[in-house]
């Protein structure tokens, strides 16, 4: 990898999202998209909690292209508002 | 652009306590907290990842907390009547400050919460409690004696004064404070029972 995509592992935004990600399946399909984000470093989704949160800790505030990604997979995505 | 706020979160783990301590695991949520510490449930997935990762990282705090706060001024090479009123002192003093994580561990009884919070509670925790009973046979204070036995002769009773306290009562509704001379006069009862 080289220095400049390392670096961009260095999470420092946390962006946190509204979903219908519920399954073990679920995850695994946005799994596939996620993965594949150098900027995301680390994501998570509560299944258990009824707003399904997807957690993302990434290098750059993708808001909107993450919010994209996922819809793109036929998932619901909302920004969860402070 | 989201922060992280020392403050914020402090609010978020005291809500989070006082929740679980009152109402037990089964209704804890992270939406009934956000809405019990009045933010958003966005805010506390900023600092955890969901409800299990918030409740293993306070276990495991406050496991760490009440391990320090019962090792204070605790010298394991002390006589066992020092040593042991230096842990009643520090053990009561904890007790009384934070009735929440008491009652909050109490909850977690069965829970793997709880082993979280039983591997946080260091081996220099019991390596110290070990060898200070170990010191006190070799020397011979007290007889040697299953940990069981051990602890429901040394702590229990002062663990019994401490709900007492807290229910403000004892046996039959009599009015009940806790207080040194009390403790001490306790402490004095167990002594004798475990001295040879």
């Amino acid at each position: 990898m080289s220095a400049c995509l390392h670096n961009m592992k260095t999470a420092n935004h946390i962006l946190i999202f509204k979903t219908n990600i519920t399954t073990p399946e679920d995850r695994l399909k946005v799994a596939a998209v996620l993965d594949q984000q150098p900027f995301i470093s680390k994501w998570t989704v509560d299944t258990e909690d009824i707003d399904r949160v997807l957690r993302i800790e990434s290098a750059i505030a993708a808001t909107a292209p993450i919010i994209h990604l996922i819809r793109s997979r036929n998932y619901e995505c909302a920004e969860l508002e402070d | 652009m989201r922060y992280r706020d020392e403050n914020k979160m402090q609010a978020i783990r005291d809500c989070a306590i006082e929740m679980v301590a009152k109402n037990g695991l089964e209704n804890f949520g992270i939406n009934r907290l956000a809405k019990a510490a009045g933010v958003s449930p966005a805010t506390i997935y900023i600092y955890y990842k969901d409800k299990e990762d918030l409740l293993t990282s306070i276990s495991i705090e406050e496991g760490v907390k009440m391990t320090r706060a019962t090792l204070k001024g605790f010298d394991p090479n002390a006589s066992f009547r020092e040593g042991l009123w230096v842990q009643w002192k520090n053990r009561a003093a904890f007790s009384l400050d934070n009735l929440q994580a008491a009652e909050f561990f109490e909850q977690l009884r069965n829970s793997t919460y709880k082993d979280k919070m039983r591997e946080a509670i260091s081996l220099e925790f019991r390596k110290s409690m070990g060898s200070f009973v170990e010191n006190a046979v070799k020397r011979g204070e007290i007889n040697e004696m299953p940990l069981e036995v051990y602890w429901s002769v040394a702590f229990a009773p002062l663990y019994a004064l401490i709900r007492f306290h807290n229910e403000g009562q004892s046996l039959d509704g009599r009015k009940f404070k806790f207080s040194e001379s009390i403790m001490k006069q306790t402490f004095d009862c167990v002594l004798k029972g475990l001295s040879k």
